[in-house]
């Protein structure tokens, strides 16, 4: 059973990387949810006992453990709220620079950042001119 | 026990409320100081208290000790909360006297400061990735402050890297239950010892990717340039001076005290990307030429010291990682809050942050690299790595005084006598702590005997 946990926590780790690595930015969103899921697996899969569920009156069986499944709940929870506002936040990107692509929000930053080493780099020549 | 729930009930409270109200008007704004200064006011009584003691320990909500979680103040960690809550302040008293911008601001950092103190003050590993969690969302809103292009950008990398942060933490926190058994940070220590080591060396790689993201660690620092020239300076104070001690608590909390001996294994290793992180950060910081660049870049190198520290080890190492925090968080807050500032004074105050950084007295960086040397004293390769990049920073941080005060490119009219006031308190702050250095060492071998002590 632990091995079938494992390899479905690595699963949904590995495709969320691979979503991440994307220039799509909702898929980069998708992919760090998918993550978000492994680890909320990887949390029901860490509980020492296994058995039947953990409600008052309690049976005599074997029960499971409660608390990985409140830490789980817990993960899920923030999990949603995390995701939402990650949305959000592409949503306002997207607005702001009419693009889903990573890349263009990066081309823009480099252009930025030329222009702003063009600028100084004039300055300083028009200095050493000065000084001559 | 009251000044310890205090600390976390003010915040949260007032968090909650003063995000309702509109963060733009004075009048919040100063609210969200008063709420910053009482939690402030909360942790030093706080202090005070566990300083003497050594250790307090509360679990909540009169559960039986081993169900509830429990609360737990040592002077580690007060010593972060307190560095914390002063950073977070400077910033908001900076903002509000610049005028908020945006209706939250106030309201978030107060969230923030909450969630920053329940990091520093909780014995519960669970409870640490909730808190952790609560101030991480509050910094993702905070940095998309000033919402034009460049800081949206910005705070798109910052959350998509910083979560993907947390859930390898969340999965190291799984695996650190499956193989102890318990949440509980002192329970953890004690069985930590019989932990296969395959599994405890895993949990701990976990652990330490997570909070090196945090940090801005050399192979992890990324995102962290764009994200501190991209936000405003009072974002950058509260990212740097503020939420960055989170990386070091937890790489000293996790490492230190709960597995050492995967702490010691790796020290070598902590110790080369420490220096790789301190040369990295030193040379990219000498061919910038903004200061707000320049300090993004100084933050990469100056936490290499802090992990160099640590991976030293022993209590004279683990002193020095956190005076050395201490020291650079008081740095960070005092440059990033002159970037914004114009006026006759912000020249005095950037050359003693100047003097800090590099480590000269008697700024309060000199205390911090000499804890560092002390430290690194039996290995040589390292000391010449530290002195090397004590004078790339030298370099740095007074080309950029050239630049900004000398060919007048920091020109305009002078900001408002407060703001001048504000970064000259700042100041002040790190010259007492450079000239009159006991409290500062004392606190730091105080914290410090809390990890040493640590069984295994």
């Amino acid at each position: 059973m632990n091995l079938v946990f494992a390899l479905a926590a690595a699963t949904l780790f590995g495709t969320g990387a691979y979503l991440l690595l994307h220039r799509d930015l909702v898929r980069v969103v998708l992919g760090i949810v998918v993550i978000s899921q492994a680890a909320v697996l990887t949390l029901i899969a860490s509980g020492l006992t296994r058995g039947a569920a953990p409600i008052y009156p309690l049976t005599k069986r074997a029960l499971s453990d409660p608390l990985s499944q409140a830490m789980a709940l817990t993960a899920i929870v923030i999990g949603l709220a995390v995701t939402a506002l990650l949305l959000v936040l592409v949503l306002r990107v997207v607005r702001a620079y009419e693009s889903r692509e990573i890349d263009e929000v990066a081309a823009e930053e480099a252009d930025r950042d030329a222009q702003l080493e063009r600028r100084e780099a004039r300055e300083h020549e028009d200095e050493e001119a000065a000084a001559r | 026990m009251t000044a310890l729930a205090l600390a976390l009930v003010i915040p949260w409270a007032v968090g909650i409320l003063l995000v309702l109200l509109d963060g733009r008007r004075r009048l919040v704004g100063w609210l969200a100081v008063a709420a910053l200064a009482a939690n402030l006011v909360a942790l030093a009584v706080l202090a005070a208290k566990v300083l003497p003691e050594g250790q307090l320990t509360v679990t909540t909500g009169n559960w039986p000790a081993g169900v509830g979680i429990t609360l737990r103040a040592d002077p580690l960690g007060v010593l972060f909360a307190v560095l914390s809550a002063l950073a977070l302040l400077a910033a908001v008293v900076h903002e509000v006297l610049d005028g908020v911008r945006e209706r939250v601001f106030p309201g978030l950092v107060v969230l923030l400061s909450a969630g920053l103190s329940g990091v520093f003050l909780t014995g519960d590993v669970f409870n640490f990735y909730v808190f952790f969690e609560l101030s991480m969302t509050a910094a993702y809103i905070l940095a998309t402050y000033g919402g034009t292009r460049r800081e949206l950008g910005a705070a798109l990398v910052f959350t998509a890297v910083n979560l993907l942060g947390t859930f390898v933490f969340l999965l190291s926190v799984a695996g650190l239950y499956h193989v102890t058994g318990t949440l509980d940070m002192g329970r953890i220590a004690i069985r930590a010892a019989d932990v296969d080591p395959n599994a405890a060396i895993l949990i701990a790689v976990g652990f330490f990717v997570a909070f090196s993201v945090k940090l801005g660690l050399f192979p992890f620092h990324f995102w962290l340039p764009t994200v501190y020239t991209g936000a405003r300076p009072a974002v950058a104070v509260i990212l740097s001076g503020g939420l960055a001690n989170i990386g070091a608590y937890g790489l000293l909390r996790f490492g230190g005290e709960l597995l050492p001996d995967e702490l010691a294994l790796a020290g070598t290793a902590l110790v080369v990307i420490g220096c790789a992180s301190i040369v990295y950060g030193g040379v990219l910081a000498v061919s910038r030429r903004t200061s707000s660049e320049m300090l993004a870049y100084s933050a990469i190198g100056q936490v290499g010291y802090v992990l160099a520290a640590i991976g030293v080890g022993g209590q004279i190492g683990f002193a020095a990682a956190i005076a050395y925090t201490v020291v650079n968080a008081l740095n960070k807050t005092l440059l990033f809050l002159t970037v914004g500032v114009r006026g006759a004074i912000v020249g005095a105050v950037f050359a003693l942050g100047a003097l800090s950084i590099a480590g000269v007295p008697p700024a309060a960086g000199f205390v911090g690299k000499l804890e560092l040397f002390r430290a690194a004293a039996g290995e040589p390769a390292v000391l010449v790595l530290f002195l090397l990049g004590s004078a790339l920073s030298f370099v740095y941080a007074f080309q950029i005084y050239q630049f900004d005060f000398w060919r007048g490119e920091r020109t305009g009219a002078a900001s408002a006598r407060a703001q001048q006031a504000l970064v000259a308190v700042v100041a002040l702050v790190v010259l007492a702590a450079g000239l009159w250095p006991e409290p500062l060492l004392a606190l730091s071998h105080d914290a410090a005997a809390v990890l040493a002590r640590a069984p295994g």
